[in-house]
């Protein structure tokens, strides 16, 4: 096996692209194990880790953000002063794993593999995120909906990487909540609700919710966000935008839980994103 | 006067402790010999198959490769600590998915992996049972059709996919029943768990010119190794010598065979030094696992709560081979009653083949498949009866001076203090009467008791006193990481009056050492501590032998001083120390101080006119110990996640010679009993394990343990204990899945029979 340790994205892109068994390393976190385990056995690793462009998070004038492919999640974890919903975020990179694990694992290594049970995709999803996608042919931006496919599939093609996520500037008066239920501390969301909500006279004025572990990607549905639009957020609304999102919903059995069970905690851990979420924004 | 303060009773740091925490402590994996090779097992992927036929050679083209051995050639031996039924590479049959068939030795290990691959074994698969209700059908396949041949260290019925049957019956329950005011019975059903010690299994094993093996591995005792490894080739001990690093946990999975034969068969084939190493996965898959449990319990009370019958049948699947499966199904049948006196008894305890990994050895052995029925019963009852479930333990915990469990006498028991100060010390009067909170999150107290042994078998010591006076400690006794090692040294440094930088303790090896049964059963602090006391005192009575002849007195006048000294009594300046004494020894007359003890368990025995008792494979067993743990849980609702808040444990020792180390071994035992109660369960898909690593087999990390465990050390001097101490491995395991149970009951009315409760399991109890 080669090991390459390119300094620039245009060098890691050319490697990657000379060879369809080559696998980028970004902190190994999930790749290293899979190899040591005799799952996969590239032929060549590409380590992202002296790319200094890739790492980073950086507010844009505009106030979207910016967050370097090879960023650790404890970098994002204790990444200071994101505004409003940006904050969901580092919620997010803090339920990940172990400290360990944070001290290692990336942004972009993670949202890579293309596992619907991992924490990121759900908050990327709920905040409108975007992936900044480098390839043989230049850069391309993908939504986050659409890049992730199926189950530990992504939109990412032969030769590409991942450069970064982006956000869109924070919505105004809008605060995020990381709602995540895992059988131990560390362990993968048995679910995980994302959610993104503000809050006006008491009335839900914007609300974005995803969910985790429960289907090939994480679950949205705009005709749930939609019925939260506008409500109260009371067990009423949640109750119905939680049968909405359920319909869309395709969790499997696993030692995590059953499809079944995934299905009776959409409810509860809504409620639980929603109404942490809107407890940011105070009283507004 | 001296300022000597004895070792005992102080909570010191661990002898090993430095080297561990600065990475310098070797384990068999840290080891390298010159020329070593590296072994790979190939393990069986059916779960029930015969053997048609082996093809090694592509393994054995691969350049690098040196050797490979099956089932084959290294022959039919069969081993077993109760039933001799396996081979160390299986012999015409496979009976689980990750039976080890072959080995391969190669330079390196990647090349080892890779001709393991290559080795092109056939199979003709055969139907197979991945529970013990197939097993037990009439029609279901039988895994060892020769059963009746085995070698058998007990006398115990079998029948079928039954390796034992083992009943214990006292008084008459069928009539008992008549008596009862409230009568409740259920079925209860437990997991596989995994040992999850940090350590995976690891050999070394070299051949000398005269063919003599010396095998360096993670075991739980060196001379188990020695037995099973000499069996398994079919070669005299006296060609096995076995040798222990440090080891990185055990908790019962190491106390049989693990890889040591097979390093061995591969060291014999190619005359190099062979190193095998499990992966995790490997480890999960290949090793042993606690019993899954099939009770059915049935008990009754009177109307004050006395206890008056309990009728029991346990179903243990033992898995593919028997390995420790009687003795786990003995104790079992022996525990199931509790801590309790009870009158009437009928129990039967089975352990069944099925296809799957082997059963073995666990912390608890036994005592948590039936605890979690037992301890909720008591609950039920007292519920039943609107009385306090602490007082109906009260009202039946064994106590001192009594006759218990078929007539066995009990000189000591803390029972009842155990459960008094836990009673005190959390509060339970108080959160017991408070009204259930409302929906959502809901608190409640629950209690369970433990009953155990730490006296069975046998073990000895050699103390030997150095020329300048300090001393040596061997006990053969293997430390796997809870700190026996120095609790032994306090207690010989205690026995001969030194501090503990005066006195070393030698790595276990059958070469040397005198022999020790195990590192299990919680007795080595008990046992081997015995046989400390025993040894320190043949040598300090040698030092006073030696010293008579040096200060022309007789020995009856001598006494030993704290800090190594021998005087004469009544005479404060007249004394020798240990240096002029062992010098005097060694150089003039005398010979080398060399204490020795040796002793077989001996306290009082079943009474065969109190009861009948059938297929028991132990001998004497006792030094019993109890204790008396509460949890207080949270309840959420609309999960089903039960979430400990704090824990009370309070335990019977008899005397803490290390009141740290006694108190990490509570703590230790308890969050792996969090994981049998919560989280940990091994899964089939059919044969195959479908989570074998530490990704998909979850054990609670430090976030999921409550800040707060209160240990409670009751100490009442056992009268030949060591100092008066008796042991404290087991019990903290067995109690947490009950008193969680009993919580859960308390908090929401709900009553869980089957482990893990997870979530899923929970919300599911809330929904009905």
């Amino acid at each position: 096996m080669e090991f390459h340790g390119p300094s620039t994205v245009e060098e890691a892109v050319s490697l990657l692209a000379s060879d369809e068994e080559a696998r980028c390393l970004a902190g190994g976190a999930t790749l290293v194990a899979m190899m040591n385990a005799d799952l996969v056995m590239p032929s060549a690793l590409v380590s992202l880790r002296h790319i200094e462009e890739l790492r980073g998070i950086f507010t844009d004038s505009g106030g979207g953000l910016r967050v370097g492919a090879m960023t650790t999640h404890r970098e994002v974890a204790e990444a200071d002063g994101l505004a409003g919903a940006h904050a969901l975020l580092s919620d997010t990179a803090r339920a990940i794993g172990h400290p360990a694990i944070r001290n290692m694992g990336t942004v972009g290594g993670s949202i890579g593999h293309g596992d619907p049970q991992a924490d990121y995709p759900g908050a990327l999803a709920a905040l409108d995120a975007a992936v900044e996608v480098r390839g043989p042919d230049g850069t391309r931006p993908v939504a986050a909906e659409d890049f992730f496919v199926d189950y530990l599939e992504t939109a990412l093609l032969p030769g590409e990487l991942i450069a970064a996520v982006t956000l869109p500037p924070p919505p105004a008066g809008a605060f995020g909540a990381y709602e995540k239920f895992a059988r131990v501390e560390g362990d993968y969301a048995t679910v995980s609700v994302a959610a993104v909500v503000a809050m006006e006279d008491g009335r839900c004025s914007y609300a974005r919710v995803a969910l985790g572990s429960c289907g090939p990607t994480p679950v949205r549905a705009e005709a749930a966000e939609d019925r939260l639009t506008g409500s109260a957020l009371d067990d009423a609304d949640i109750a119905e935008a939680a049968a909405i999102l359920r319909e869309e919903c395709d969790p499997v059995d696993d030692v995590r839980g059953s499809g079944e069970y995934r299905m009776m905690l959409v409810e509860p851990l809504l409620g639980r994103a929603l109404r942490a979420a809107a407890a940011k924004g105070g009283a507004r | 006067m001296s300022d000597y303060v004895s070792p005992v009773g102080q909570g010191i740091p661990r002898l090993e402790t430095r080297d561990k925490i600065t990475g310098k402590a070797v384990y068999a994996d840290d080891m390298s010999r010159p020329d070593m090779l590296f072994g790979v097992i190939v393990p069986s992927p059916h779960a029930h198959a015969r053997i048609a036929g082996y093809d090694v050679s592509a393994a054995l083209a691969l350049d690098g490769v040196v050797a490979v051995v099956t089932g084959e050639d290294i022959g039919d031996h069969k081993i077993g600590p109760f039933i001799k039924d396996e081979t160390a590479l299986a012999v015409g049959k496979v009976r689980y998915m990750g039976e080890p068939v072959a080995a391969v030795a190669a330079v390196d290990l990647e090349t080892a992996k890779q001709a393991a691959r290559l080795i092109d074994i056939a199979y003709e698969e055969l139907p197979a049972v991945f529970d013990t209700d197939a097993a037990m059908a009439e029609d279901a396949p039988v895994l060892h059709e020769n059963s009746g041949d085995y070698i058998k260290v007990f006398e115990a019925d079998s029948d079928g996919n039954a390796m034992a049957i083992i009943e214990i019956v006292e008084g008459d329950v069928a009539s008992a029943w008549e008596n009862c005011a409230a009568i409740v019975e259920g079925s209860y059903e437990t997991q596989a768990q995994c040992h999850s010690y940090m350590e995976p299994c690891s050999a070394l094993a070299e051949i000398d010119s005269n063919g003599k093996i010396t095998i360096w591995s993670s075991n739980q005792s060196v001379f188990h190794v020695q037995a099973f490894t000499a069996d398994a080739l079919g070669i005299p001990m006296s060609k096995v010598r076995c040798v222990t690093p440090q080891v990185g946990g055990a908790f019962g999975g190491k106390m049989e065979q693990t890889v040591q034969p097979a390093a061995a068969a591969l060291a014999r084939a190619t005359g190099r030094p062979v190193k095998v190493t499990l992966t995790r996965e490997q480890d999960f898959e290949m090793i042993r696992a606690r019993h899954p449990g099939k009770v059915w319990m049935k008990t009754g009370a009177a109307a004050d709560g006395t206890l008056l019958a309990r009728e029991v049948r346990i179903v243990l699947d033992a898995g593919a081979y028997a390995d420790d499966s009687p003795g786990v199904a003995g104790i079992a049948a022996l525990f199931c009653r509790g801590p309790y006196r009870i009158e009437n008894v009928s129990i039967e305890s089975r352990p069944i083949y099925t296809n799957k990994l082997r059963s073995g050895a666990f912390r608890g052995f036994g005592g948590p498949q039936v605890a979690i029925a037992g301890e909720t019963q008591i609950d039920e009852i007292a519920d039943r009866l609107g009385l306090d479930p602490i007082d109906v333990r009260l009202k039946n915990a064994v106590r001192p001076g009594e006759e218990w469990m078929i007539g066995v006498a009990l000189n000591k028991a803390g029972l009842s203090e155990c459960l008094n100060r836990v009673r005190a010390a959390s509060g339970w009067d108080e959160k017991r009467k408070a009204a259930p909170n409302g929906s959502g999150r809901r608190r409640g107290i629950g209690v369970a008791c433990i009953p155990h042994i730490s006296g069975v078998l046998t073990s000895g010591a050699i103390v030997r006193i150095l020329e300048d006076g300090t001393a040596v400690l061997n006990t053969g006794a293997v430390d796997n990481g809870q700190g026996s090692d120095t609790v032994l040294v306090q207690i010989c440094a205690a026995a001969l009056g030194l501090d503990v930088d005066r006195v070393s303790v030698a790595t276990p090896d059958t070469d040397g050492s005198p022999y020790n049964w195990g590192t299990t059963a919680s007795r080595v602090t008990y046992m081997a501590g015995r046989a400390v006391v025993a040894a320190s005192e043949d040598a300090v009575n040698q030092l006073k032998q030696r010293a008579a002849i040096m200060m022309e007195c007789a020995e009856e006048d001598l006494e030993l001083r704290d800090g190594g000294r021998i005087g004469i009594k009544g005479v404060p300046e007249a004394e020798v120390g240990f240096r002029d004494i062992s010098g005097f020894s060694h150089w003039v007359a005398g010979g080398p101080v060399i204490g020795t003890n040796s002793l077989a368990y001996d306290g009082p025995d079943f009474d065969p006119k109190r009861g009948f008792l059938r297929g028991f494979p132990f001998g004497k067993i006792g030094a019993w110990i109890f204790a008396a743990q509460a949890v207080e849980v949270e309840l959420d609702e609309a999960t089903g996640r039960i979430t400990p808040l704090k824990i009370w444990s309070a335990h019977d020792i008899g005397k803490a010679i290390n009141p740290t180390a006694v108190e990490g071994q509570i703590q230790g035992g308890i969050v792996q009993g969090l994981g049998y109660a919560l989280c940990e369960e091994m899964v089939w898909d059919s044969g195959r394990l479908a989570n074998p690593s530490f990704m998909d087999y979850k054990i609670p990390g430090i976030a999921d343990v409550p800040p707060q465990i209160e240990t409670i050390l009751v100490e009442d001097p056992d009268e030949d204990g060591p100092f008066g101490a008796k042991g404290i491995g087991e019990p903290p395991i067995v109690g947490i899945a009950p008193a969680i149970s009993n919580a859960v009951a308390h908090a929401a009315g709900i009553r869980l029979r089957r482990l893990p409760m997870t979530p899923e399991r929970v919300l599911r109890t809330l929904k009905e």
